[in-house]
């Protein structure tokens, strides 16, 4: 135990409350915007639900978050299972061009998404591929995979092959093995992989943004056109809705894994 | 790879489906002008039975761009004139058979016989509305409106202009303010300086509406470029001390105009779209409740009250000479104006 | 988040899997591994490798207008970059803004880290490290949009502001390139806090002691035991912050107003309004090269320092 003193952590209590407070403070204000009556957000506040109303009429921005729900649900299950099985494979296996493999993995993430997605826009247009859902799925995926292989194979470290070599050694199948021994014990590092995915795609912005046609797009996008169009606080509503979504779908995940703990 | 892509054409069409309806009209058009007003696209349902799908642009630009990438998906398209000549060049619109849009006949004949508009005996462009990209000002401000377009120039006005992010709208601002014609500008250097001048009074640029009048309402702006439709919508619908003034020097006209995008599918309902906002109905209640430009059709201007803003002051004579109205312009003018505008916004040389 | 996991992950399995002593049991490897890896490579190359290689072809087409048939091969779209000193100013612009924003990042965030990783214990501390990184979990766009009702004239700030303070100020900073700053530190904050916090944590605390017990100052324990420590956290989140920012659009957009053209608005344009895809590529890769660049240079560098 390092004895700070009294007035250093104090210091430092004051000083996280203080980037806490910047980190929470316009989320505040977006949130109480949603509940003022001008379109403008002029003050002084004056209460109303008129712009949540609003919404629940408002076709497009909701069909574009069932959308988003969709992709960022199957982007989870795709890339998680993707992801996984590469991870297991670089875990196990070892063959020649392994490292430039494991490089491979970090071009979605080391390109600024602006050129990816553009490079995706060019690709998937000229080949016949197309834009829409189905185009922005691909793309998140792509996005999404380094993250899961990364995730998982940093729980993959902690675990210990000759676990494998006695199952194996017991009779055990190699699809038992991984059912029965290796899934298991790296469940939380796949779950983690999982959210991780979740998150990139339903954050994505940019790359969504070039892949998306008129009826085919998603949350991000809309409200993004919807702030250079002007719509008004309907987008504090719904970005009110996604932010109490999120951030309590992050609080339920957070009972069952220990962020930041001391482990 | 077989399995993924598999999955991947499954995940793709089950996708697509859920999204493709039909009868639907899909309206490209800038954002809260007319064509999206709530009452327009319920009474035309209500009518037709086609739902109306709209889009918006935030620019010409993206409007061709728009067109340009996705081939097929609209019916009608809200096109300014003076770009038609582009949206030809490039295949982009079809003609339109104006005997199926009875409202035809009511339009302006000057406008409706536009060269812009007809090239080898077809049909391109319906007119629509015409108005003024021209000076509006925050009632706030001033005591009296100004008469002159420097007002924008003068230095108590510091960080508190607006103009659009527009190159093309920008470099005509400057072409007024330096007292030349809009449609053939001699002394490009003239209107570079002058811009380069008004810039450190300008607050920000903007490009939608709901820029301009948020700016108003947070009292962030004295005075800015506008067009006349919207400076009305904001007085009426939204209640800001917003007026149009046009100043001596003159002010930039413009006609927009319906097309229907090549590939379109659904031609008829698109022109019975185009002969419902054409329609003294649509536009008496768009310009009273909502704030409208002035209509193309003359049938539907008479249809106002005698008073009214877009009757009384937009057809007086004393606005008609000092319009200039937009021609077309080529690409070389275009990309110069481009370099020009973004030159100067990056404040490069 | 864990991106320094792999290349140790990497060695430690070296020397642990005797299999990797053969070249038959290498080849026999990459036969049983090829079923497992082919799906999330064949993934990648669809839908990164792929356009990439496309965009490189793009780059360098004459036009991609239906009505010019004659498109051919040039590097024009290059040399515009060149001949122009548009693009070098915004290029240099954005990455200076890069630059100011990872470096603030790490001056809010490394604290914050150290604080939580150190002072913090237990219960409070994960109650806490939850709640910096909850942001991160709504959306990047939303979190843009809010500051625009922060920090306009009229806005909450100002009015907050000239409520308590007896004189009349006018604070907008709305349509500004401090706005674009605070945008987007506020989004890129987590990840530094993150990372930094990952490495902090890894340090055991009786290195500190022992550094302290050994006449060491505060100061001088932070500057030679902790910092080195934690570089690879610190390196890790700048890399994280500082690619997505360069290649920003979305951010200046929203809050810079006039001030908000940058190097990635104008790839944007070149995309969704000019439809001169070719120069977008072209420019699009300029930018690719030049942070490749920064990031091989850099690492070895700072590697070093450490």
């Amino acid at each position: 135990m390092i004895r700070a003193p009294a007035f250093l952590s104090g210091l430092g209590r004051f000083y996280i409350g203080l980037v806490l407070a910047f980190l929470y403070l316009p989320l505040v204000i977006m949130a109480a915007m949603s509940f003022n009556v001008s379109p403008f957000y002029q003050l002084p506040f004056e209460g109303t639900t008129e712009w949540y109303v609003a919404l629940a009429q408002n076709d497009g921005l909701i069909d574009a978050t069932i959308n988003s729900l969709e992709i960022a649900v199957l982007t989870t299950i795709i890339a998680t299972a993707l992801g996984t099985a590469a991870s297991l494979a670089l875990f196990r296996y070892d063959f020649a061009g392994k490292r430039i493999l494991q490089a491979l993995l970090f071009p979605p993430i080391a390109i600024p998404w602006l050129i990816s997605g553009t490079a995706m826009l060019i690709f998937f247009f000229g080949t016949g591929i197309g834009r829409g859902l189905h185009a922005i799925l691909l793309g998140h995926v792509a996005l999404a995979l380094p993250y899961v292989i990364i995730v998982v194979s940093a729980r993959l470290a902690t675990f210990s092959k000759d676990l494998e070599d006695a199952a194996a050694s017991l009779g055990a199948t190699g699809w038992q093995t991984t059912r029965k021994v290796t899934l298991p014990c790296i469940a939380p590092g796949i779950v983690a992989g999982g959210l991780f995915a979740f998150a990139v795609s339903f954050d994505q912005f940019v790359v969504s943004y070039f892949l998306a046609t008129p009826g085919q797009t998603t949350l991000p996008v809309e409200i993004y056109a919807a702030i250079r169009k002007g719509f008004t606080p309907e987008i504090n509503a719904v970005s009110t809705i996604i932010i109490v979504f999120s951030m309590s779908l992050m609080l339920v995940v957070s009972r069952f894994f220990r962020f930041g703990g001391d482990q | 790879m077989k399995t993924t892509t598999a999955i991947l054409a499954a995940l793709g069409l089950s996708l697509c489906a859920t999204t493709a309806m039909a009868k639907d009209l899909h309206v490209l058009n800038w954002k809260g002008y007319g064509a999206d007003e709530p009452f327009a696209t319920k009474a035309f349902e209500k009518m037709t039975g086609d739902k109306v799908v709209n889009d918006f642009f935030n620019s010409e630009q993206e409007m061709l761009t728009k067109l340009r990438t996705n081939p097929g998906l609209y019916d009608v398209v809200m096109i300014n004139a003076a770009f038609m000549q582009q949206a030809l060049d490039e295949k982009l619109v079809q003609p339109i058979d104006t005997a199926t849009i009875e409202n035809y006949g009511d339009i302006d004949d000057a406008k409706a016989k536009s060269k812009m508009l007809n090239v080898d005996g077809k049909t391109y462009g319906v007119p629509w509305t015409w108005g003024l990209t021209t000076i509006a000002i925050n009632d706030k401000a001033f005591d009296t409106p100004p008469t002159s377009i420097k007002e924008m120039w003068k230095p108590e006005h510091k960080g508190r202009v607006t103009i659009r992010d527009d190159a093309v709208e920008a470099v005509q601002l400057g072409a007024l303010a330096t007292g030349q014609n809009i449609n053939d500008i001699e002394d490009m250097d003239a209107v570079k300086k002058s811009l380069a001048d008004l810039l450190p009074n300008i607050r920000t640029f903007w490009s939608s509406e709901n820029d301009w009048n948020q700016m108003v309402a947070s009292n962030q702006i004295d005075l800015g470029t506008y067009w006349s439709g919207s400076a009305g919508r904001a007085k009426v619908k939204f209640k800001l001390p917003v007026s149009l003034a046009v100043p001596k020097e003159g002010a930039v006209g413009w006609l927009d105009t319906f097309a229907i995008p090549k590939g379109s599918k659904n031609v008829e309902g698109a022109e019975k779209f185009i002969n419902y906002m054409l329609s003294p109905e649509f536009y008496t209640e768009w310009d009273e409740t909502v704030g409208a430009p002035v209509s193309a059709s003359n049938k539907a201007v008479a249809a106002l009250p005698a008073d009214s803003f877009n009757r009384k002051v937009m057809g007086a004579p004393e606005i008609a000479e000092r319009v200039q109205f937009q021609e077309p312009i080529t690409d070389e003018q275009r990309e110069e104006y481009l370099k020009l505008w973004q030159s100067l916004k990056v404040g490069a040389n | 988040m864990a991106a320094g996991a792999i290349p140790s992950n990497d060695t430690d399995r070296k020397e642990t899997t005797p299999m990797a002593a053969s070249g038959a049991m290498k080849q026999n490897g990459l036969r049983k591994a090829l079923p497992l890896l082919l799906p999330a490579y064949a993934w990648l190359t669809l839908a990164i490798f792929l356009p990439l290689s496309a965009m490189v072809y793009f780059s360098l087409l004459t036009s991609m207008s239906p009505s010019e048939q004659s498109s051919s091969l040039t590097l024009a779209n290059y040399a515009t970059f060149f001949s122009d000193p548009l693009y070098a100013t915004l290029l240099l612009r954005s990455l200076k803004l890069g630059l100011l924003v990872t470096l603030i990042c790490v001056l809010i965030g490394f604290p914050a880290a150290y604080v939580l990783a150190k002072i913090f214990k237990g219960r409070a501390r994960e109650a806490i490290f939850l709640l910096v990184i909850l942001p991160f979990w709504s959306n990047s766009l939303v979190r843009v949009f809010s500051w625009s009702m922060v920090l306009r004239e009229g806005g909450i700030l100002d009015t907050a502001l000239n409520a308590i303070l007896p004189f009349h100020v006018t604070f907008d900073l709305m349509y500004s390139f401090p706005a674009v700053v605070i945008g987007l530190v506020h989004s890129y904050l987590p990840y530094m806090v993150l990372t930094c916090y990952l490495s902090l944590q890894a340090i055991d605390d009786a290195l500190i002691e022992a550094a302290r017990s050994l006449g060491a100052t505060r100061f001088t324990t932070l500057r030679r035991v902790v910092a080195p420590l934690a570089l690879p956290g610190v390196l890790a989140g700048s890399a994280l912050i500082f690619i997505p920012v360069v290649g920003s659009f979305m951010e200046p957009r929203i809050l810079g107003g006039r001030t908000g053209t940058l190097y990635g608005t104008v790839i944007e344009d070149q995309f969704t309004a000019v439809y001169n895809w070719p120069l977008g590529a072209a420019l699009s890769f300029i930018l690719l090269a030049v942070v490749l660049v920064i990031l091989l240079v850099s690492a070895p560098v700072l590697r070093k320092a450490a």
